[in-house]
């Protein structure tokens, strides 16, 4: 199996995009905020070497095997990566508030649900069981993060809880390329693996990535805006509420 | 070949990315609009405040308290027939309205704090006052459920409206002391 010319640059750009990518990470600390984040991305740059040395050396049902066994992985990953955001933005101070957290699984629960629904809807023409499964896994993949992603914009803006910036940068060009992901793979599964139209759909993808790989290394390398010093009367006054604020708590749970 | 489970497909994913991307939307926007105008906007603010009949909660406030809010012990408190208070009241919906009103009104007070921060000692003010009148809507449903609503219902019922009174008041009073904008607007509203 060899790569054809357009596959090879998908291929180099995209190995290209997720060193740089890592390197950013590591250079400027953002590993130790994002580590899933991190693992994602190295997770990558290890299926895209050990894809080309299959790709070369193995055969085309084999390639597939490992394909499908690091889509899995990639899966696992990025809801890793969803959990890891919603952790920053739901707990913030290192504890969730228990309605958000009742309600983000809730919301996990019915998002997965749907995206089953969805995926479980079209019949491929002419495919293998492997192939099928492919192509509804990422369809539901897709389908599910972006659910995932808009719940967290609902429950962030209900809860007045604000985006901080690289939480926002991962989540936007995350959130933009699973929902072209839905749109390809949704073409994916009513077209026949290998067709014209069925490469076009991953070239489409493909490119969405790499721009969303681009978006990551430029915005993950700059730093967020610096935080406003509170003046000292200010935090002062806080300290104070907090103190109050537990002291309400403790008389108001001596009620139960 | 198109089959009827392509079409069914079809539709279902034309309706989630419809909806997806209106939720997203609806709350990015509700965001945007919370950062561009974090005091709230006047218009909306006005269009929340539901109209009631001024005179009846006059009537029915100032049996109990005097102008500034003071409790009445004069020879005229209390010249209301408790069967009076709830008709003038407007029953249960009619409380109902004044709940989501003191709410704006609490918001009114927050809105001029962009201009004079000072007042947020008043916006507490009024949010333990709008506590207070939604503890009385409370105590009147319960006594509603358990059917001794008669007995219960002049005594809260009053304190309710005196209190959004007394909320009214204090905040036409601010509004008039610091020369707010949308003055003339509150006074007819309110």
């Amino acid at each position: 199996m060899h790569l054809t010319g357009m596959m090879f640059f998908f291929w180099a750009a995209g190995l290209l995009g997720h060193c740089l990518l890592l390197v950013v990470l590591l250079l400027r600390g953002r590993a130790r905020t994002f580590p899933i984040f991190t693992a994602l991305i190295a997770g990558n740059i290890i299926k895209t070497l050990a894809l080309y040395a299959i790709a070369l050396h193995a055969s085309k049902h084999t390639y597939l095997v490992v394909y499908f066994a690091f889509a899995i992985l990639d899966f696992v990953l990025q809801l890793g990566v969803t959990f890891e955001l919603a952790r920053h933005l739901f707990c913030p101070t290192g504890t969730w508030a228990p309605d958000v957290r009742k309600g983000f699984m809730i919301l996990a629960a019915a998002s997965f649900l749907i995206a089953l629904v969805l995926a479980s809807l079209p019949v491929p023409p002419e495919k293998t069981l492997l192939g099928t499964l492919l192509d509804r896994g990422n369809l539901l993949s897709s389908a599910l993060q972006c659910e995932l992603f808009v719940g967290m914009i609902a429950f962030s803006t209900i809860a007045r809880l604000p985006w901080k910036t690289h939480v926002a940068r991962i989540a936007q060009g995350l959130g933009v390329y699973e929902l072209i992901g839905i749109l390809t793979e949704a073409g994916h599964n009513l077209t026949v693996r290998n067709s014209l139209s069925f490469q076009i759909l991953t070239y489409v993808r493909m490119s969405a990535y790499l721009a969303c790989v681009a978006y990551w290394i430029v915005m993950l390398w700059r730093d967020a805006p610096r935080p406003v010093e509170l003046p000292e009367d200010v935090r002062k006054l806080f300290f104070t509420l907090k103190i109050k604020v537990e002291y309400d708590l403790r008389k108001l749970r001596a009620f139960k | 070949m198109i089959t009827i489970r392509t079409v069914y497909f079809v539709v279902v994913l034309v309706v989630f990315l419809v909806a997806l991307v209106g939720a997203a939307m609806y709350y990015l926007i509700r965001n945007r609009q919370r950062k561009m105008y974090p005091y709230g906007k006047w218009e909306t603010l006005m269009r929340r405040l539901v109209a009631v009949d001024r005179e009846n909660i006059v009537l029915v406030a100032r049996d109990l308290v005097d102008e500034n809010g003071e409790r009445r012990f004069d020879e005229g408190e209390l010249d209301l027939d408790p069967s009076q208070i709830w008709p003038l009241v407007g029953g249960i919906k009619g409380l109902e309205i004044l709940e989501r009103n003191c709410q704006v009104l609490v918001d009114l007070v927050f809105y001029a704090q962009q201009w004079y921060p000072e007042v947020l000692a008043v916006t507490e003010q009024l949010r333990q006052q709008a506590r207070e009148i939604e503890l009385h809507i409370q105590r009147i449903k319960s006594a509603e459920k358990q059917g001794q609503l008669e007995s219960w219902y002049p005594n809260y019922a009053q304190r309710a409206v005196a209190t959004y009174y007394v909320m009214t008041r204090r905040v036409l009073g601010l509004y008039e002391q610091l020369n707010l904008p949308g003055l003339a607007e509150l006074q007819q509203s309110l």
